[in-house]
């Protein structure tokens, strides 16, 4: 496995004490009579407040990756330890947040009740609650709407209070599975721009499930990058930009589009592997 | 869809309302000049005429004691018939509201149940079936043979008719719950119970609220053919007594009061989903 040679300066927050461990995962299912081998073979660590990317063609597993470290689907071998316990599928671990790809605001709940969901399952009090969720509805850009119902949301605005309805309980593991996907691309920077001063403030250790390069480069610390199915890691790149970050600004540097092309490469060929499955 | 005019849209059903009464008031009154014109059914001694059912309607409600002369003694009047138009309407809108409430529990509960389970829906998925295939209204001379004549008769079979309307709609809710609701709540550290009460009955309520309207008017049904086969009391009893005096007029104001006590629970209904289900409504600024 070669990793880009690069020096490894500023990630000085990351200690190397590892919060996630995946080791040797597969993943395979049934569809009709036929026995589709979704992920083969996974082995990586996550340390405390990195920010990992998990890049890859669709059908690469990396989302599959992602579902079974969040307990929601079961694994066809292997293991994975979230703080040296073991992951039980069905079962959510305290502590890691998830938000999805289609924002699954409940639509019979206004956007306030929805961010606040979590602290309400909790039993933390209506009076407590309703300030927290006037901090986060603040912090997400969503003053004015907290009575509003998410139908009445544009999508950018949804995704934000999907997000906030995540974080509203303090998860110290953050797994994001391309969530920010079905957004056009202004309103995916602004998202980048949001998480980013989030992540920076509350220092979580985050997996982060894309197929864009551009989103895995200004975003992460690490980069895991999945082959074709089956999928396994075809390669891991460290991205060493220094912190805090501009997710605008940080597109235009001499040091990205070096990686970006060193990277885009081996991505392409996997595209055109994944095409032909 | 177009929009129309709400004034012309109320003028539209005022006239169908004022041409459908007067062919029934007058219409037979044509007879004589048009034979050819006018069908037997017009006839005033099957279908009554609007002027009579107002008059019929004024004294078995109590309120006039004979034509022209208004009531002297009101309480009088009622305590005469026990079986009056006041205590009818009563008694049938009690046991349709019992018959409603049963049905639309049980049917509610059960429906949840089995369509969160995989396993308990494929053990009783051929009963209900067979079930489901008779005409509950069948039943309904058993029901009063076992249950008596009484109130309880008219509940079960009201009961019967509404459980499975609500339970098949409320299982249908259930099972096509998008998990990503279900999943976004148990990673939020929802328990199963706290699912089952934030996501799966809010996103079941749109599937029940959809039979509740049919169940209302059935459960109204069951209580009216309850009494039609043995009951002291009730509006069903009402049309049954009328209908052998050959009294045309004394069943169609049964008919209408029938027909006002639908549309106002109907009415009730739809106001409380309007206001449970309002999220359906705000659709917008995207």
């Amino acid at each position: 496995m070669s990793t880009l040679e690069t020096s490894v300066t500023t990630s000085s927050r990351a200690s190397a004490e590892r919060r996630v461990e995946v080791k040797g995962l597969s993943k395979s299912f049934q569809l009709a009579k036929t026995t589709i081998e979704a992920v083969r073979d996974v082995s990586f660590d996550v340390r405390r407040g990195e920010f990992v990317a998990l890049l890859g063609p669709s059908g690469s597993g990396k989302s599959t990756v992602l579902n079974m470290i969040a307990s929601l689907i079961r694994s066809s071998g292997g293991e994975i330890l979230i703080d040296g316990k073991r992951v039980v599928p069905g079962k959510a671990t305290p502590d890691v947040g998830y938000v999805f790809q289609r924002d699954t605001l409940f639509p019979w709940r206004t956007v306030g009740d929805n961010i606040g969901y979590g602290l309400e399952l909790s039993g933390v009090p209506a009076s407590e609650r309703k300030e927290r969720i006037a901090e986060c509805v603040a912090q997400a850009g969503l003053r004015g709407f907290e009575n509003a119902y998410p139908s009445a949301l544009s999508g950018g605005m949804r995704q934000r209070a999907a997000l906030m309805r995540t974080l509203i309980v303090e998860p110290q593991i953050l797994l994001m599975d391309e969530p920010f996907g079905a957004l056009d691309t202004h309103t995916k920077i602004d998202m980048h721009e949001v998480l980013l001063r989030i992540w920076e403030r509350e220092q979580q250790t985050v997996l982060f499930v894309t197929h864009d390069l551009g989103e895995a480069l200004t975003l992460a610390d690490r980069i895991i990058l999945f082959s074709a199915r089956p999928g396994r890691i075809k390669d891991m790149f460290e991205v060493d930009f220094v912190r805090p970050r501009d997710a605008v600004k940080v597109r235009e540097t001499e040091h990205y589009a070096e990686l970006f092309q060193h990277i885009w490469h081996s991505l392409g060929e996997e595209f055109v592997k994944g095409r032909s499955v | 869809m177009k929009r129309y005019s709400a004034l012309g849209t109320v003028g539209w059903q005022v006239l169908i309302c004022a041409v459908v009464l007067s062919v029934w008031q007058w219409g037979y009154d044509l007879r004589t000049r048009l034979p050819w014109l006018v069908p037997d059914l017009l006839d005033p001694y099957f279908i009554s005429k609007p002027s009579m059912i107002f008059d019929n309607f004024l004294i078995q409600s109590c309120l006039i004691s004979k034509l022209g002369a208004f009531n002297g003694d009101f309480g009088k009047c009622l305590a005469r018939n026990e079986n009056n138009l006041w205590a009818a309407t009563a008694i049938t809108l009690k046991n349709t509201f019992f018959g409603f409430v049963t049905g639309v529990v049980s049917g509610f509960v059960a429906g949840l149940i089995l369509g969160r389970s995989d396993r308990l829906s494929a053990i009783f998925q051929p009963f209900i079936t067979a079930v489901n295939s008779i005409p509950r209204i069948a039943l309904a001379p058993i029901i009063v043979l076992a249950f008596g004549i009484g109130d309880m008769s008219k509940i079960v079979t009201s009961w019967i008719v509404v459980v499975f309307l609500v339970f098949f709609n409320t299982f249908e809710g259930a099972r096509s719950i998008d998990e990503g609701f279900t999943n976004a709540a148990r990673l939020l550290g929802a328990s199963e119970w706290q699912i089952t009460r934030t996501v799966v009955i809010p996103s079941t309520m749109a599937w029940v609220f959809a039979s509740l309207t049919p169940a209302i008017s059935f459960a109204l049904i069951g209580v009216i053919v309850g009494e039609f086969i043995g009951a002291e009391r009730g509006i069903g009893r009402l049309i049954i007594e009328s209908e052998a005096r050959g009294e045309a007029s004394g069943m169609m104001v049964a008919v209408v009061v029938l027909m006002l006590v639908g549309v106002v629970l109907s009415a009730i209904i739809w106001r409380l989903q309007a206001y449970l289900l309002r999220w359906q409504r705000q659709r917008g600024a995207e």
